[in-house]
């Protein structure tokens, strides 16, 4: 190998041959931990396989039967199965409700679950924090709450929305007061979860503190709020809705508010809001009419056949083909008197799409 | 000049093109491992509670066809089959010369409609709209060949109701739960405009009735140096750019943007040959001029699975096209090379592109000429140039094997360990002869693209996955 360091080899060659040799040891180094990432999956499949059957049969007796739960023989679990009794006795739980789910929580007590939770939830990785949220949100257990109530304001998105969740399991009484004033600040948790989290915990208990948030909020605040209105109460949600249509100017809560409109009142300013500058308020309005116009509302609708948005033609040619009122010998009346081709068009497509043209 | 300082200069400028592009590789390599570990541990936990609320954001499904009589049935039966709680399907048939139209219309007794059509981006002209009786969200479009996809994608969108678009390519077989994936980032974060998701092999799988049924590898070489070349290039390619929202591609094949961005943009270009490359940078553009903030980001689970080529010819004219479409991308798109508050665009992803991307083969072919020129006529010493040659090919081979223990430490969509260590096979064979025929390839694409080529919808030689309705099984390694 003398040659190597020899005159004629300058300073890069030298150094492209160490790295030859330092990226052969890499490769070999990744190629050996991926083959034996792969081994250990393979091993570790076979021992989960066998571990999941003898503890699924454990928590499908368990659901059955308090006595089974309270006594019945439990599968020995190794310091490696650990996590995986976690994930399957938050799996099962997850899927049961009543006294099933309470025979799980004696089960879990008798399996050791809220100490193993306990331990992951003083870890500092957010994995194992995140189960141990889920594991006592699912055990509903009180001892815990405050530790999973400092999770709320975690930087970590999954681990706080998880947290919340958990929390409204635990006691949605003591979660919501806090957990509904955070939803407009922690933009970050998703909206599906958002939405779960309050449906968990019921119209009953959301409805006035989301009412209160909503009332509060600046406008931008408002419209995001608003898209979780559908769950509160529904003489809250009028009562809202309807003071917001009333009193609000900003386009984009007029747009949110007008989606949840279900009752009859507040008739003239919808109708009025159909001539607004911003095209989705027009649209919106229009499709409230169709659902709770009236006979007069007819003129203001046809006016907005011929708007210069498409979709706030389409909407309200929808609202018209769907007026009671109308049967389909005026409709296609009103369509061939329609002057503007946009206009005749666009009613043309509602119409065959109600099975009238 | 002597010949000894043309010599000695040569080799400067192929050692600095050598370090730049292996450390712009290894850096998105790291910066890829570190974002899908995130990716996964909040994927993961989503994944557990996973349920459908009406806050899932409606998606117009749009694909494109033109001549997929074979495959179309199976294709849209699948995509009627998708896991999403509210999406419609729009199938452009793109002035088809079979019978493509025909079995749409037969099989899901389609009607025409009097759709108040409204072009919102250019493309040709409509003939008709088709409505399915059986299928409340399912429509056809029919429409005037426009000579490109992008043509096609575009009469999709104007057609398209929902505030989402997603362009899925006909013969693409998505996972069933694709859509509730990539629409992961658009209820994260609402300033996005477009996700791509990763795009994986489908040759030698078994798709049953539109839907992938078993990962296999293909015993098809090139195939099989492709599945190796789309590991390399979506989880670590558009992996290692997204997080620094530098992400210039999304695959044709699945993209889903924001429609109203899309149709601000001005839809794709038909002009374009990577018209999916094109609409990247547009986007870019766009919101780079609004001076708003926005986000282009990728999924890296595997959602959608395509055919590639498996025989030399059409994999040739697939390289020629795509460099050919990069350089025209680029030219396009040329203010976001001088734009200074193009952020990680202008100065980091562009320059990576322009200079090792589109020039890359330039130098590399000229590389290989170089050191045989020169080897032969004793002006490098042979075991200098067999350690150079010897650290090419072991960067290369690095890089694919780091690209494969992403993919282990990930979705281990491989499940059996001879197929791990074929892959490995491939990432050093690879690296003999593919990799020069296709930086050959490369090169002709971009004296194409240099030439002012024009490119039309291109009929590739399909391994027939979606064209049996029961089972199509291509063979197997």
């Amino acid at each position: 190998m003398d040659w190597l360091f020899r005159s004629d080899f300058d300073g890069i060659t030298t150094a492209a041959l160490w790295s030859i040799v330092a990226v052969l040891a890499t490769t070999v180094v990744l190629f050996a931990y991926t083959m034996g990432l792969r081994a250990a999956t393979i091993l570790g499949q076979r021992r989960r396989t066998k571990f999941v059957d003898a503890w699924r049969k454990v928590f499908a007796n368990a659901m059955l039967s308090e006595d089974a739960a309270e006594n019945c023989p439990l599968p020995h679990v190794a310091r490696s199965d650990r996590t995986d009794l976690l994930e399957e006795w938050n799996h099962a739980r997850s899927i049961v409700e009543g006294s099933a789910a309470d025979n799980l929580i004696i089960l879990a007590r008798r399996a050791g679950v809220p100490a193993l939770a306990l331990k992951r939830l003083r870890k500092r990785r957010v994995r194992p924090q995140i189960l141990a949220a889920q594991t006592f949100g699912h055990l509903r257990d009180l001892e815990f709450r405050d530790d999973i109530r400092q999770l709320l304001d975690h930087e970590n998105t999954a681990l706080s929305i998880t947290a919340a969740v958990a929390l409204v399991e635990i006691d949605a009484d003591f979660a919501i007061p806090i957990i509904v004033p955070m939803i407009e600040k922690r933009r970050d948790w998703p909206k599906n979860r958002v939405s779960i989290l309050l449906r968990m915990a019921g119209s009953e208990r959301i409805s006035e503190p989301l009412y209160r948030a909503i009332r509060s909020a600046d406008d931008r605040n408002k419209t995001y709020l608003l898209q979780f209105a559908q769950l509160v109460e529904a003489e809250v949600l009028d009562a809202l809705v309807n003071e917001l249509i009333r009193d609000s100017n900003d386009p984009g809560v007029l747009n949110a508010a007008l989606k949840l409109v279900s009752g009859f009142s507040g008739v003239p300013r919808i109708a009025a809001l159909t001539q607004h500058d911003t095209w989705f308020v027009r649209m919106q309005s229009a499709n409230v009419l169709g659902r709770i116009g009236q006979e007069e509302h007819l003129s203001l609708l046809e006016s907005l056949l011929d708007d210069k948005e498409w979709w706030v033609r389409y909407r309200a040619a929808q609202a018209i083909a769907a007026l009671p009122f109308l049967g389909p010998n005026q409709l296609r009346h009103l369509r061939d008197q329609q002057t503007d081709p946009y206009a005749a068009d666009i009613l043309q497509q509602s119409m065959a799409e109600v099975g009238l043209a | 000049m002597t010949l000894q300082d043309v010599v000695l200069s040569g080799q400067w400028v192929f050692l600095a093109y050598f370090v730049g592009i292996n450390v712009g590789y290894l850096m998105q390599n790291v910066v890829a491992a570190f974002g899908i570990r995130r990716y996964l541990q909040t994927a993961e936990q989503y994944e557990a509670e996973s349920v459908f609320s009406s806050l899932d954001i409606p998606i117009s499904v749009i694909v494109p066809a033109f001549n997929e009589s074979a495959s179309i049935i199976t294709s849209v039966k699948a995509l009627l089959q998708l896991e999403y709680p509210q999406y419609e399907l729009i199938v452009v048939n793109d002035g088809s010369t079979d019978d493509t139209l025909k079995k749409l219309v037969d099989e899901f007794r389609m009607q025409e409609f009097p759709e108040a059509y409204r072009t919102r981006v250019p493309c040709a002209s409509v003939r008709g709209i088709y409505k399915s009786t059986q299928q409340n969200n399912l429509r056809v479009v029919d429409k005037v060949n426009g000579g490109s996809k992008a043509d096609a994608s575009n009469a999709g969108v104007n057609m398209a109701r929902y505030p989402l678009v997603c362009i899925v390519d006909a013969d693409s077989v998505l996972q069933p739960d694709a859509l509730r994936r990539v629409v992961q980032p658009f209820l994260e974060d609402p300033a996005t405009v477009a996700v791509g998701g990763t795009v994986r092999i489908s040759n030698g799988c078994t798709v049953r009735q539109g839907f992938l049924e078993k990962v296999a590898l293909p015993s098809n070489y090139l195939a099989l140096v492709q599945v190796v070349e789309y590991l390399r290039a979506f989880l670590f390619g558009r992996m290692g750019w997204s997080p620094i929202n530098g992400l210039l591609i999304i695959s044709g094949a699945f993209g889903l943007f924001h429609k109203e961005t899309l149709v601000e943009a001005g839809g794709y270009n038909p002009d374009a040959v990577g018209e999916d490359m094109e609409l990247v940078l547009r986007l870019h553009r766009l919101m780079k001029a609004k001076r708003k903030p926005y986000r282009i980001t990728f999924v890296p689970d595997p959602v959608c699975w395509t055919d590639a080529p498996t025989n030399l010819r059409d994999l040739k004219s697939q390289r020629v096209r795509w460099q050919h479409g990069l350089g025209q991308a680029l030219a396009l798109n040329k203010s976001l090379i001088t734009n200074p508050r193009g952020g990680a665009v202008t100065w980091v992803a562009i320059p990576f592109y322009l200079i090792f991307e589109l020039f890359g083969p330039i130098v590399e072919v000229a590389g290989y000429l170089f050191i045989i020129i020169c080897a032969l006529m004793g002006w490098i010493a042979w075991p200098q140039a067999c350690i150079f040659l010897g650290l090419a090919i072991g960067l290369g081979v690095l890089l694919s094997t780091s690209a494969i223990m992403l993919e282990e430490l990930s979705f281990h969509m491989y499940p059996r360990i001879r197929q791990l260590g074929l892959l490995y096979l491939i990432a050093i064979v690879e690296n003999f002869g593919f990799r020069q025929l296709t930086a050959i390839w490369r090169l002709q694409g971009l004296i194409r693209w240099l030439r002012g080529g024009k490119h039309e919808w291109e009929t590739l030689t399909r391994s027939a996955n979606l064209a049996d309705e029961t089972e199509a099984t291509g063979p197997q390694a």
